[in-house]
């Protein structure tokens, strides 16, 4: 899969390789450096992707924050949020720097064009969804985005370890309240319980296809996009979660999981991969809902946009200091 | 800064009262303002409006504090245990969010009425609240500078705007009023030093108000009326919407001892 | 419009190019940038700079330019004739994952171009991975005097620090039977 023209053109081919060593050096590839176009395509697809994740992601949590139950529960879950709205922020930017276009990638998730993380499609039906959501989906996002922090791509790279510090917090609230649920009242308990049950699979699918299913990831390996496959982060994800699942007192809902003494690895049952590509295609049970909160949002902004805008304009001259 | 004295029953009863309206209004403030996370007009703003929410939500939780050490209460008791016949939020907070431009003018309104009652209680002689305002009023300046910034471009920017900045001034300018109208034992306070030139108060917000305003090309009219006392246990509609979806999750677990 | 971001950690530290923010105008892209990247510390400054003003160039390009015989004085164009300062910013390490270009010091020159070949020559020092110049002028900054009501209160705000929730341990929330 390598850039078109590069096998063609025998200085592109020579930029290649210089492009692939410095890769294997350990550089980062920044803004203005040469790079394949297929590095390019990729990268935009995955980071708007990304971003786009990050802004639906607002939707499930973010039903609750008017109805969180205790003031620090309510602060936390408003930053956590927000949060998002920032990391979906820094992605942008960082898809920004690869000579794309905000409003358009924007365009292209309001218009359903666009791909983004299929565990945002699943509703968040109790209060304990949100510690659930901030342990599992979190804990699954960290180890994906501990990853690729490690991007030979700058920009996506920065974005990303400001993520992870980010995203930990995330992690650690959830958890916080899992474990006190856990061990609260009979309703606390059921309810937690109630959120793992819903959550767990869609956790455990949202680290994408198995390796022989993503034919995107060998390339992005030898570029330094990706630098662990899907399956390796979703063991990582399995073999911290499962232990402390079990510690707090929950049951994970695989009849199958087990401790594997030999490899010392946890084994999960079968993933129901009909539905995750139900889901990601547009079938879950909120993607027409999560689409229509966000065009909403679009759609109700415009004229605040145009009032920017328009004030810009007329003073784009008078106003030259900004304290 | 006077020395903390030990204040009589009346005077922290008094006191008592109003860190809770204040506790209150800007609890209720935060929550109107939050629900706009995930739904804000521009990316920016949707991350700039949740700073605005936290820091309301964080400047109850200190007034609730500073109630606390006078009589031991629980901030979260106090926000989600009480009905809404024993909240004292003024309705000016309690409306319903409204459009961009009602969000941002009440928001610009409520930190006008800040930034003037801040550097008061500042002043006070109790010392516990003069230090949380001392550390809600570096906040509130920022919030000046932001929310001045949108009354700029909501009035000056295209014809739409104008017209939702002027109906949004309109559908709150009483309620404004109301919010600047003395509470029931403000009398005490002002005599035990607590609450220092309380009385020009109303006449210095609303100056700041017209100057900002008049800047943009906004004419509310005549000052609204600030009632002699102002009625705070009345319960309106807004308000029992907002706390019954506020409480739902904390009051359906009676048994609940941490959330 | 899209404006580069700079901030500035502590009062020793340099500015970094930290991201970027959408704004209007100066004005609100300032602000923007503070909601951004200033609700969580450290920061003790902030600068914003319109995207389209920033004159950019990693070590790649500076050699294939020089290969191509190219002089490079393609944008931004300047904003009138004669001397006048720009601000240089500079990468000197992949190691550091977190950094980008930072601020590395101001030179006179009438184009920027002609400042980027001066401050490469006067920083013999390190190396240079990227580079960018900005035109004085084009830097919008937060105000030295509003520094505590813009970036302190961020201090306070614990609920959404990290570090502040430790090792969370299972059967930490238990209650008592009764």
């Amino acid at each position: 899969m390598t850039d078109v023209q590069g096998t063609q053109d025998p200085s592109a081919e020579e930029k290649a390789s210089s492009f692939e060593a410095r890769i294997a050096s350990g550089e980062k590839i920044e803004p203005g450096d040469w790079m394949p176009e297929e590095y390019r395509r990729q990268l935009i697809r995955m980071i708007s992707q990304h971003a786009h994740s990050e802004i639906v992601g607002m939707l499930p949590e973010g039903a609750w924050i008017t109805r969180a139950p205790s003031l620090r529960r309510k602060l936390v879950l408003i930053a956590k949020v927000q949060d998002e709205a920032g990391h979906g922020q820094y992605l942008y930017h960082a898809a920004e720097t690869l000579g794309a276009d905000r409003d358009e990638l924007v365009d292209a998730l309001l218009t359903g064009r666009a791909k983004y993380s299929s565990v945002f499609n699943y509703p968040t039906l109790t209060w304990a969804d949100v510690g659930m959501i901030g342990w599992l989906v979190d804990g699954a996002a960290i180890r994906n985005q501990l990853m690729l922090a490690q991007c030979s791509y700058g920009p996506y790279s920065r974005a990303m370890v400001r993520i992870c510090s980010e995203e930990t917090f995330h992690h650690k609230q959830g958890k916080e309240m899992v474990i006190r649920y856990a061990s609260g009242t009979p309703s606390q308990r059921r309810m937690v319980q109630d959120a793992l049950d819903r959550w767990w699979w869609p956790s455990v699918m949202m680290l994408g296809p198995h390796d022989s299913d993503s034919p995107n990831t060998p390339q992005l390996m030898k570029w330094g996009i990706k630098t662990k496959t899907n399956d390796e982060v979703r063991q990582e994800f399995i073999d911290e979660h499962v232990p402390e699942l079990q510690d707090a007192g929950l049951t994970v809902p695989d009849p199958d999981m087990r401790f594997d003494e030999a490899t010392g690895h946890w084994v999960h049952g079968p993933i129901d991969w009909d539905e995750f590509w139900r889901v990601v295609k547009g079938g879950g049970p909120c993607n027409a809902e999560r689409l229509a909160a966000r065009n909403a949002a679009h759609d109700e902004g415009a004229w605040v946009r145009e009032a920017l805008e328009a004030y810009a304009a007329k003073h784009q001259r008078t106003e030259s200091v900004v304290a | 800064m006077t020395p903390q004295t030990e204040l009589d029953a009346q005077v922290s009863q008094a006191l008592a009262y109003r860190l809770t309206a204040m506790g209150d209004d800007e609890l209720l403030l935060g929550h109107r303002n939050s629900e706009w996370t995930g739904h804000g007009p521009v990316l920016e703003e949707d991350i700039a409006l949740s700073n605005l929410a936290q820091d309301e939500i964080g400047h109850a939780v200190m007034w609730y504090g500073v109630r606390g050490e006078l009589d031991g209460s629980d901030a979260d008791d106090l926000a989600f245990r009480r009905d809404p016949a024993q909240f004292l939020s003024s309705t000016f907070v309690e409306l319903p969010r409204g459009d961009w431009a009602f969000t941002m003018l009440r928001q610009f309104l409520f930190d006008c009425y800040e930034a003037e009652s801040l550097p008061r209680l500042a002043r006070s002689a109790h010392r516990p609240l003069a230090d949380a305002a001392a550390k809600a009023q570096r906040e509130e300046l920022f919030h000046l500078r932001h929310t001045g910034l949108w009354v700029k471009r909501l009035g000056l920017g295209t014809d739409e705007s104008h017209h939702r900045s002027v109906a949004a001034l309109t559908a709150m300018w009483e309620a404004f009023g109301r919010l600047l109208a003395p509470l029931p034992g403000d009398e005490q306070l002002v005599g035990a030093g607590v609450l220092p030139d309380w009385s020009t108060l109303p006449a210095a917000v609303f100056a700041r108000v017209r100057a900002a305003l008049a800047a943009a090309d906004l004419d509310p009219g005549e000052d609204p009326v600030v009632p002699p006392l102002a009625q705070r246990n009345t319960v309106s509609e807004a308000r029992t919407e907002l706390l019954g979806t506020m409480q739902a999750v904390a009051r359906a677990d009676p048994e609940a001892v941490t959330w | 419009m899209r404006w580069e971001v700079f901030k500035q950690d502590t009062p020793k530290k340099a500015h970094q190019a930290v991201g970027s923010v959408h704004g209007a105008d100066a004005e609100h892209a300032l602000l923007n940038a503070r909601h951004v990247f200033g609700r969580r510390p450290a920061a003790v400054s902030m600068w914003v700079v319109r995207a389209d003003r920033i004159y950019s160039r990693t070590a790649e390009e500076l050699a294939a330019e020089s290969s191509a015989g190219a002089d490079g004085t393609d944008t931004p164009p300047a904003t009138g004739t004669g001397p006048r300062t720009y601000l240089v910013f500079r990468k000197s390490s992949h190691r550091r994952s977190m950094t980008f270009v930072e601020h590395v010091g101001e030179v006179e020159a009438s184009h920027p171009r002609d400042a980027l070949v001066s401050a490469m020559s006067r920083s013999a020092d390190g190396e240079g991975l990227a580079w960018w110049v900005i035109e004085e002028g084009d830097v919008h900054r937060s105000d030295p005097d509003a520094a505590e009501s813009w970036f302190e209160p961020a201090l306070d705000k614990t609920y959404k620090q990290q570090s502040q929730y430790g090792t969370v341990a299972p059967g930490a929330g238990k209650r008592s039977a009764s």
